[in-house]
């Protein structure tokens, strides 16, 4: 039987083979490339001002660190509430080995060449791989979800230890050098905003490349396994501890790489921005978008990073009804995210993705209903 | 001497109060494996009504105590009822997530009203601290530890002696098995939120009095339930009183003695999370809790 490989109302692989392939039919193919054309010409439109830019970029950097979430929490099936400080990991590698190493060694001038970013991105990710292996180490011995508790400290002492560490300038703002683009120095927003935009989208379409190939290679069908069911994983042979302890440090070299990005695009860090709320944040893209589903980690942020403005805007407009005296905007925020999370879980634990994938379903069948 | 000795009963106050905190936290893993991240919030939320029944409506510290106890009961009930009710039967994993949203939820709520951002206190309602030698006893630190005996002391009784109690302890021990004779298990995980809501109360009534009302330093006690819990081992009362304690203790011993030595001061904040991790790497299931045992 010959397959129409353009449109396909159901699954129709039949081997492994097939079933290991990443799209099911060429219309899958040709519209993500469609998509990423229309990513690409995204900053040449005319609506794209500052504050855009800002959310746009923002929502790449976070994406990255969230696939790295949803690789420990969705597949594996360990919660992670320290994602945003293996982040800050990343950005406080970059920044001092840039600082202290590089710029003695190679003696880089006011802005640093764009060779010297392609090695520091994978540098910083494996600082971060590191340490999330060893946070990841509990795991090892442990089962349930213990681990939990783990990175909930490992944020706490990394919020604190950068604090109070002189060699981190207290959890300061520490200034990170300007890229040099061979030639073009990227300084100011009308420079940022582009560069950064191509320059995250390309890291996150290879991170992204990455993840689904590692998903669907040996070792990710072994993360799924242990998630579903560890005593059933290590009795056909996979060591359910060390799986768990890779992808605390593929996590981390996600989120290394995030930090690393984030550190570049706003030219300095600072201890602020890798707080437990970022944390939650990013637990909350991850949510929202879908855990254990690669589009919902590229989903999730987006969507949460374009509420965040509207959410600003309520709160301004709510600042009306309150006294004074009570500041609406702080307490907004949590109260909005809390209720996404909660009510996300409740209503549609399988979040976004699974609405994208009820979308899907709906056109490859049209007209019919099923 | 006589400073260690401060630091110790200054430690061991300070655990009591974590131990109170730990136990509704230890009785919520036990009956559902739920790692409660709400505790902090409650702990606020309770010792914020203390407050507005003294201070708003006039009434005396003590009886707002009873009246705030009881209304955190159903505060349990209700969060149990709107958030963990629906998430009956979903993997755990989720149902923890939810605690970390509805932490977010209630932290935002708590913003909304005035004790967000209000540094109060408690009217002073205890005489002057007793000075013993060169010691100092502040009388909160004695009433925090006489109310987690209390508590203690009418959650034994309760586990041992009334039915409702040992129906708990046989939801914590096997679901399945205690559905099958007539159990209920959801009231028992009603049942636990309240009590854990009831104990964050009383939690929050003897920080409020030792430190003020101030809703970050609240809310940080219940993240040092984790490394008490952990301690003590998740699932064992016993162990949250001793981890408590402990915890407590060498938590004042690191601002009494390394605070000089690092820079910038507050190990005592960061030092039981230390703890915790190294409890993690070589002893996971804490000092009491239940090793556990694979048959397949």
């Amino acid at each position: 039987m010959a397959i129409n490989r353009w449109i396909q109302s159901g699954n129709y692989r039949r081997s492994y083979k097939e079933d290991q392939t990443i799209f099911a039919t060429f219309s899958e193919q040709a519209s993500l490339i469609v998509f990423l054309i229309f990513l690409a010409l995204v900053p040449h439109m005319p609506f794209m001002n500052r504050q855009l830019f800002r959310v746009v970029d923002l929502a790449f950097i976070y994406t990255i660190a969230v696939m790295g979430l949803n690789i420990v929490t969705g597949y594996a099936g360990q919660i992670n509430i320290g994602q945003a400080a293996f982040m800050g990991v990343g950005a406080y590698a970059a920044v001092t080995i840039t600082r202290d190493i590089a710029t003695p060694l190679f003696q880089f001038g006011k802005t640093l060449p764009f060779w010297y970013i392609i090695i520091l991105l994978p540098l910083s990710g494996l600082v971060a791989a590191l340490v999330g292996a060893f946070v990841g180490l509990p795991s090892y011995r442990l089962k349930h979800l213990y681990l939990a508790i783990a990175t909930l400290a490992f944020q706490i002492i990394f919020t604190w230890g950068v604090g109070h560490s002189p060699f981190l300038n207290q959890g300061g703002s520490i200034r990170i050098a300007r890229l040099d683009f061979f030639g073009t120095v990227i300084k100011g927003s009308k420079t940022i905003g582009p560069f950064f935009y191509y320059f995250a989208l390309i890291v996150l379409i290879i991170m992204a490349i990455a993840m689904r190939n590692i998903l669907r290679s040996k070792y990710g069908r072994a993360l799924i396994a242990v998630r579903d069911n560890d005593r059933a994983a290590d009795a056909m042979g996979i060591n359910p501890g060390l799986t768990k302890v890779y992808a605390f440090a593929i996590s981390g070299f996600f989120a290394g790489v995030a930090g690393a990005i984030f550190a570049l695009y706003n030219g300095s860090v600072i201890v602020e921005s890798f707080s437990l709320s970022t944390s939650i944040d990013f637990l909350a893209m991850a949510i929202v978008g879908g855990l254990g589903t690669m589009v919902g980690s590229l989903i999730g942020p987006s969507f949460m990073l374009f509420l965040d403005p509207f959410v600003e805007k309520f709160s301004g407009f709510a600042q009306t009804i309150f006294p004074s005296t009570i500041d609406v905007a702080t307490a907004m925020r949590p109260t909005i995210f809390g209720l996404i999370i909660v009510l996300f879980l409740i209503y549609e634990p399988r979040g976004l993705a699974n609405w994208w994938r009820l979308l899907r379903q709906y056109f490859w069948r049209w007209p019919f209903k099923y | 001497m006589a400073y260690f000795l401060q630091l110790l009963i200054t430690g061991i106050s300070i655990g009591s109060i974590y131990a109170l905190a730990a136990l509704g936290f230890v009785l919520i893993y036990k009956s559902s494996r739920v790692i409660n991240f709400a505790q902090g919030e409650l702990i606020a939320i309770g010792a914020f009504i203390i407050y507005a029944l003294t201070v708003w409506v006039h009434i005396p510290i003590w009886i707002s105590l009873v009246i705030t106890i009881l209304i955190s009961y159903f505060i349990g009930l209700g969060i149990e009822r709107t958030f963990l009710r629906p998430m009956i039967g979903q993997p755990i994993i989720s149902v923890i997530m939810v605690t970390i949203g509805l932490a977010n939820l209630l932290s935002g709520l708590v913003f909304f009203t005035p004790f967000g951002t209000l540094p109060a206190r408690y009217p002073d309602f205890l005489p002057d601290p007793i000075r013993f030698g060169g010691l100092i006893i502040k009388w909160e630190q004695i009433v925090g530890i006489l109310i987690t005996t209390i508590f203690i002391t009418i959650l034994m009784w309760f586990f041992t002696k009334s039915t409702l109690g040992i129906s708990m302890r046989a939801v914590a021990d096997d679901q399945m098995a205690s559905l099958s004779v007539g159990v209920s298990v959801k009231k028992v995980f009603a049942l636990a939120w309240a009590t854990a809501a009831m104990s964050a109360a009383a939690a929050g009534f003897v920080v409020g009095s030792l430190f003020g009302l101030e809703f970050g330093s609240l809310t940080a006690i219940g993240l040092r339930v984790f490394p008490v819990v952990v301690l003590g081992g998740l699932d064992s009362i016993a162990g949250a009183v001793i981890g408590g304690i402990i915890i407590g203790v060498l938590e004042q011993l690191a601002t009494g003695y390394l605070d000089g030595i690092v820079p910038g001061g507050g190990t005592g904040d960061v030092f039981p999370f230390v703890v915790l991790i190294i409890i993690l790497l070589i002893k996971p299931y804490g000092l009491f809790g239940t090793v556990e045992i694979e048959r397949v």
